[in-house]
């Protein structure tokens, strides 16, 4: 075992992250073998639909878990950021950039509420995060009077955002949103390990009094961790729609437990401290194959939830044994 | 007196870097008050948890009732009748007094826990001390006394043989402390052993028949109480090897420009109109015993903590402090007493901490420049001879003075002018402790200024050209090194309103 963690190329990518990649590459398999016609391009395609707006969540939770929160919120937030804007565009006629736009804000006002609340007034970002998950799923219902909402397909007027997940290109998709989610992960992973933000974001994760005693403002870095995380939900939400059209009020938590699930999957620590974007996206990955596959056997999506859990509990439980072993 | 109960021999403990405990013998009898003393740091507590099973003993052999014995946690001791009453008290605050003292052995009535039972036994045990404390009252409503009592109806409770007191007094009042004694010499009459932890000089003639003394881990002697006098034992405390040349006279000229100037601080209930001045290189030390305010004090001066009221002067300018930031600024550093809690991110590497307090100048852009960040942190573990096998090593792989000395680098790194160091060798091996005072002498001569916060007393003795004496929150005094002795130190800090 030990030699295995000293290749070189094993080091570089992490130990973790490598045998998720082969998680993820079995689960492949396992789908190629028992599901029909598993093995191809749309597939993918479809299995991408369910990461794009997930890995968003994903990338911006692992943020405010890193600074030691949770954020609780970030899917009913996403629903409300794609409701509302969306109902802007089809009852309002706004015009769609704007409306892209707004989707954004209402994620990022949502991450200024929950942040100023957690790291100016001290409320548990537990009880926060669950406060404006059931403030943004009432919103939303308040704002539609309860009604869901479509957003235009491609061929419609004010459909060209649906190139944001996909792009025909001759005969073929070309799958832009993975090309942006890679992009938002690679800055993200820069931000976390190269900036001044992410290493007091790992910091005050680990050990916010000793880092407040250094002179470090750990408040600001506190509620910027949670706007990041607000503003990729509504970053989200727009690829929620663009795959899916229609969003329904007084939805949306489940898509925090899977983004969590990612996070946790990856590597990052529920106590802070510790945080890792490369296995956050991995994580995503298997969320999304796995959920592709169990629908691709016809099994209903509550296996999904089943699978889901199992995966984390493991993960956890891996990640506690090899810490306590070190100890 | 009769016969004996308990007996530590030749007891060895260490932690990662530090010998705690160096061949320690100790003995208590039967109806026996047993004073144990030493300065921070002693092993007293240490002594105490490898006791009770806290920690476990490296070597040596403890006989408890005639039989070798050896628990591997608190609730084997206790069911064996052997209790500590912490001088933090655990307490459930929102339980009643009975719930408290039966927690963990609760009476039941079939799947129900039995409260009028408990409230009825917890009746008798305050009869049996003669106290007088309602077991259905909640334990948040009763004072530290109060509670401080529950502990030890707790304690008798469980038929406790041997009961171990961690300073007890620390808390109470003096009708209080006059109250527990009471118990305590009734405690004697049923043939109970007692071990009494105090730093209180005063009380071991009142209380104590024999009082061990302990010093930087190692048992010192044992007097009987009754011939011995407060110098006896203070001469036993601290007759320490200190590794740095004794400071006569201070080096800091009369006409030195006065650096930080403190006015009338006041910060809760143990910051009471502190006033002082520090000189430029000076190392100006702070005395007294634990809980005087020393370090409330300075967690106020640097922002840690609200202040109420109050001036600071830097260089003769006034600066407004409300954050460790503003301090900072201010060219304040402030190396906090609890390393764990405050100094360290353990899950950080040491050139990570290191550059904690000055980031922005390890900044290329938007980046951290981490080459610049690793050979800043590769200078200090230089010369402060950390011992580390890379700057990219976790901090929690430390032991406890090189953790100290990546907190020291962390403000040397920053340059700051004027330095708090609270109890900058406590719990770090003789090796470092050295190392820290050469580099605070160091420090001065290039012209920074220093507050030493220290419980040891030699420490303040030859570290510092001035010394504060704070004493329940007030400054009681303030001496010059020429002028200054363990007795005045000691007479000051124990000043009584």
């Amino acid at each position: 075992m030990d030699h295995i963690k000293q290749n070189p190329l094993v080091k570089t990518l992490g130990f973790n992250r490598i045998v998720l990649c082969l998680v993820l590459l079995g689960m492949y398999g396992f789908f190629a073998i028992f599901a029909d016609h598993f093995v191809s391009y749309n597939r993918l395609l479809s299995a991408m639909n369910y990461a794009y707006f997930l890995g968003f969540l994903a990338l911006g939770v692992t943020f405010v878990i890193a600074t030691g929160g949770i954020d609780f919120s970030i899917g009913p937030v996403m629903f409300c950021a794609a409701i509302m804007s969306g109902y802007l565009l089809t009852h309002y006629h706004w015009p769609l950039w704007v409306c892209l736009i707004t989707s954004i804000m209402i994620g990022m006002l949502y991450g200024v509420l929950n942040g100023y609340l957690v790291a100016y007034k001290g409320v548990p970002s537990f009880i926060t995060s669950m406060a404006i998950m059931q403030i943004s799923k009432g919103i939303a219902s308040i704002f539609t009077k309860a009604q869901s909402v479509s957003w235009p397909q491609l061929a419609q007027e004010n459909g060209w955002y649906r190139n944001l997940v996909k792009m025909k290109f001759g005969t073929t998709y070309i799958p832009v949103g993975l090309i942006i989610l890679l992009a938002i992960a690679i800055i993200c992973s820069i931000v976390l390990n190269k900036t001044k933000m992410g290493r007091y974001f790992l910091s005050l994760g680990s050990n916010k009094e000793a880092v407040r005693l250094s002179g470090v403002d750990v408040k600001k870095w506190e509620m910027i961790a949670y706007i990041i995380c607000g503003t990729l939900a509504g970053i989200a939400a727009i690829f929620f729609v663009a795959a899916y059209t229609t969003v329904q009020p007084g939805y949306g938590d489940q898509y925090n437990n899977e983004a969590i699930a990612g996070c946790v999957m990856g590597g990052t620590s529920m106590a802070g401290g510790l945080a890792s974007i490369g296995g956050t996206f991995i994580g995503v990955m298997i969320i999304s194959i796995l959920q592709e596959g169990i629908l691709a056997i016809g099994l209903n999506k509550n296996y999904q939830l089943v699978i889901t859990g199992i995966i984390v509990i493991t993960a956890v439980f891996l990640d506690v044994v090899s810490r306590r072993r070190k100890n | 007196m009769g016969e004996v109960i308990l007996t530590m021999k030749d007891i060895d403990k260490s932690f990662p870097g530090v010998h705690a405990l160096d061949n320690v013998s100790f003995e208590l009898q039967r109806g026996e008050v047993h004073a144990l003393m030493g300065e921070n740091g002693a092993g007293k507590s240490t002594l105490m948890k490898v006791l009770t099973g806290i920690y476990k003993k490296d070597s040596g052999t403890i006989t408890y009732d005639g039989k070798d014995v050896e628990f591997t946690n608190p609730r084997e001791a206790q069911q064996a009748g052997i209790v500590i009453v912490h001088q933090e008290l655990n307490m459930l605050s929102h339980l009643t007094v009975a719930q408290n003292i039966f927690i963990g052995c609760e009476y039941m009535k079939g799947t129900m826990i039995d409260d009028a039972r408990m409230n009825a036994e917890s009746t008798k045990l305050f009869e049996r001390l003669n106290i007088n404390i309602d077991p259905t009252e909640t334990m948040s409503k009763l004072t530290v006394g109060k509670q401080q009592m529950c502990e030890i109806a707790k304690a008798i409770s469980h038929e406790a043989q041997v009961i171990v007191f961690d300073e007890p007094s620390a808390a109470l009042t003096e009708s209080e402390v006059s109250e527990l004694f009471e118990i305590i010499r009734d405690l004697k009459k049923k043939d109970i052993g007692i071990i009494y932890i105090t730093h209180r000089m005063d009380e071991v003639k009142v209380i104590t028949d024999r009082v061990s003394v302990m010093r930087d881990g190692a048992y010192v002697g044992t007097l009987i109480s009754e011939n011995s006098t407060k110098n006896d034992i203070i001469n036993m405390m601290v007759g320490r090897v200190i590794y740095e040349e004794p400071k006569t006279a201070s080096k800091v000229p009369k006409d030195a420009p006065v650096v930080l100037k403190v006015e009338h601080l006041n910060a809760g209930r143990l910051v009471k109109d502190v006033s002082f001045e520090l000189h430029k290189g000076e190392i100006l030390g702070f005395s007294g015993l634990m809980g005087a305010g020393r370090t409330e004090t300075a967690r106020a001066i640097f922002g840690a903590d609200i202040k109420e009221s109050g001036d600071i002067y830097i260089d003769g300018k006034k600066v407004e402090i409300h954050s460790p930031k503003d301090a900072v600024k201010c060219g304040i550093g402030y190396l906090s007493e609890d390393r764990k809690r405050f100094g360290i991110v353990v899950q950080r590497t040491v050139a990570e901490n290191s550059t904690m307090a000055y980031l922005e100048n390890f900044m290329r852009g938007i980046f951290i420049n981490k080459k610049n960040e690793r050979m800043e942190a590769e200078k200090y573990v230089g010369s402060l001879a950390i011992k580390t096998p890379s700057v990219n090593q976790l901090v929690v792989d430390l032991s406890g003075g090189n953790q100290q000395k990546v907190v020291l680098a962390k403000w040397l790194v920053r340059d700051c002018d004027i330095l708090i160091f609270d109890e900058p060798t406590r719990g770090i091996d003789v090796g470092a402790k050295s190392d820290i005072y050469k580099l605070m002498n160091e420090l001065v001569k290039e012209g920074k200024s220093i507050i030493m916060i220290s419980s040891e007393m030699p420490e303040v003795l030859r570290m510092s050209d001035r010394i504060v004496v704070m004493c329940e929150g007030r400054k009681s005094g303030e001496l010059r090194i020429e002028e200054a002795t363990q007795e005045k130190i000691m007479h000051l800090a124990t000043m009584e309103n």
